[in-house]
C-alpha cells in the first residue's frame, strides 16, 4: 500500500485534509457572521404561533365613526403621515331613489376624509335624500388564501401560524405587486422604509397579551378580538359569532377572509 | 481498453459541478437560519415584528393606578371605554409616572356625541347649536359618570 502511494499523491492528500480541517470552522464562522444579519436580538421568546389563531370580527351596527381605532393605529404603528393607513373607516351613504325612477335605492356615496381618523363632516348629500348612512370600519382581512402573500417574489409576506398576514421587513423589496394584489386596498408603499405595511393586527401588542390599540380604544365594542384556539364559549369572539349573522368582504374572490362583518348591506365592498 | 470520455462531456460535467457547487455554496452561506421554521419565510421576523415598543398601555396598567378612576367610571355609561381613548397614547406614563401624557392628544365629547345621520340611532347624539350655546360640556356632564349633575 505504502509502495503505491507516490509521494506526489500524499502531499496532495495531506494538503486536501490540512485545508479541508482549517476550512471546516472558517466556513461556519463565516456562516454565522452572515446569517447574524438576519437573527435579532435578545427578544422575548416565551411565546408559541402555533398555539394561537387571532381573529378579528365587526359589528357594524355598533359603530359610531368616531374614528379613534383609524387614530390610535397610526399612533401605535408610527405610521407615516399623509394618506397611508393600516386601519380606516369608510362612510357609506345611500341616497333615496329619485322620485321618478321605480328603484329601491338611490346611488351609494363611500367618503373616507383623512382615513375617518378625525371624525366625519356633513353628509356628502342633504339631509333629506339620505335613504340610510352608516361606517365601515376596514383593515387587513386575513385571507385564508391571500393574494398579497401568494404574489411576493422574495418571500417576505406570509401567513403566520398565528392568523396574522405580516411582512418581513428585512426581505421585502418594495416591488409593491402585494399592493397591487390585495383586493382589500390594505397595503402601501411607505415612503419611509420603501417597504410594503399593513395591519400586523398589533402583533407586538397581542403577543404581550394585550389588545390590537384600535380594539383597546374602541368606545363601542365594535371590533371584538380573539383567539379562536384558546376562546371559552362566553368570550366575546365566540359569542359575536354565536349572535350575529356574518359576511365577509369581495367573497366571490376566493380568498376566504377570516375577518367577519356583522350588520354590513351589500353596496360594501 | 478503457472507453475514453470525450473531453467536451468532461468539460460540461466540470462546468456542471461548478454550477451546482456555486449555488449549493451561496444557500449554505446566506439562507437565514430560521427560515422555514414555520413556512417559506424567516421564523426570526416574528421575534422582531414582537419586540416593537407599544405606546397604548391599556386599561389594565391603567387602573394599577387609578382604580379609583376606573371604579367610578364602571357605574356609569361610559363604563366600557378605554382610558386611553379618550386621554391619548400612555404607555410612556405607565412606564414613568413623571412623565405625563399631553393633553392636547385628549379626545372631546363631539367626537362621538355630536349628531351625524350615519351615527346609529342608539346612541346619543347632540346638535351642538340648539343643545348649549356655551362652551365647555363639563358645566352640566361628569366625563366620568355622565348620569351625574356636577
Amino acid at each position: 500500500m505504502s509502495q503505491s502511494l507516490s509521494r506526489r499523491s500524499l502531499l496532495g492528500k495531506l494538503s486536501a485534509t490540512l485545508a479541508g480541517v482549517l476550512a471546516a470552522p472558517a466556513a461556519r464562522t463565516a456562516k454565522a457572521a452572515v446569517q447574524k444579519v438576519f437573527v435579532s436580538s435578545g427578544a422575548p421568546k416565551d411565546y408559541d404561533p402555533t398555539k394561537h389563531k387571532w381573529v378579528m370580527a365587526i359589528d357594524v351596527n355598533r359603530c359610531i365613526g368616531c374614528g379613534m381605532c383609524a387614530e390610535a393605529c397610526k399612533k401605535e404603528n408610527h405610521v407615516p403621515e399623509g394618506p397611508f393607513y393600516r386601519t380606516w373607516i369608510e362612510r357609506y351613504t345611500i341616497t333615496k331613489p329619485k322620485p321618478d325612477s321605480d328603484g329601491a335605492r338611490g346611488e351609494t356615496i363611500v367618503d373616507c376624509p383623512n382615513g375617518g381618523m378625525h371624525g366625519f363632516p356633513e353628509p356628502p348629500v342633504p339631509k333629506d335624500q339620505i335613504q340610510h348612512s352608516f361606517f365601515v370600519p376596514k383593515l387587513c382581512n386575513l385571507c385564508e388564501h391571500s393574494p398579497c402573500v401568494q404574489v411576493c417574489p422574495v418571500g417576505a409576506t406570509f401567513d403566520a401560524p398565528d392568523g396574522a398576514v405580516l411582512i418581513d421587513p428585512k426581505y421585502c423589496i418594495g416591488c409593491g405587486f402585494c399592493i397591487q394584489a390585495c383586493p382589500y386596498g390594505c397595503r402601501f408603499l411607505s415612503p419611509v422604509t420603501k417597504t410594503a405595511e399593513k395591519c400586523t393586527l398589533c402583533y407586538h401588542r397581542i403577543t404581550r397579551g394585550l389588545k390590537p390599540a384600535c380594539v383597546e380604544v374602541c368606545p363601542t365594542q365594535t371590533r371584538v378580538f380573539g383567539d379562536l384556539k384558546t376562546a371559552a364559549p362566553d368570550d366575546p369572539i365566540r359569542q359575536f359569532y354565536q349572535n350575529n349573522r356574518v359576511q365577509a368582504l369581495k367573497p366571490h374572490l376566493g380568498t376566504e377572509p377570516r375577518l367577519f362583518y356583522a350588520g354590513i348591506d351589500k353596496e360594501v365592498r | 481498453m478503457r472507453a475514453k470520455v470525450p473531453p467536451q462531456v468532461v468539460r460540461l460535467l466540470l462546468l456542471l459541478v461548478g454550477i451546482v457547487g456555486s449555488y449549493l455554496t451561496a444557500r449554505y452561506f446566506l439562507t437565514p437560519p430560521s427560515f422555514r421554521q414555520y413556512g417559506w419565510y424567516r421564523g426570526e421576523a416574528l421575534i422582531e415584528m414582537r419586540a416593537r415598543d407599544k405606546m397604548y398601555a391599556g386599561r389594565k396598567a391603567c387602573e394599577e393606578c387609578h382604580s379609583d378612576q376606573v371604579q367610578k367610571l364602571a357605574k356609569h355609561e361610559h363604563k366600557n371605554l378605554a382610558c386611553e381613548g379618550c386621554h391619548g397614547p400612555g404607555d410612556a406614563h405607565a412606564q414613568n409616572p413623571d412623565v405625563h401624557i399631553d393633553k392636547s392628544s385628549y379626545a372631546a365629547c363631539l367626537r362621538c356625541h355630536e349628531a351625524n345621520p350615519a351615527r346609529p340611532k342608539w346612541h346619543k347624539q347632540i346638535v351642538v347649536k340648539t343643545h348649549y350655546a356655551g362652551s365647555k360640556c363639563t358645566e352640566c356632564h361628569v366625563p366620568h359618570a355622565p348620569s351625574e349633575v356636577p
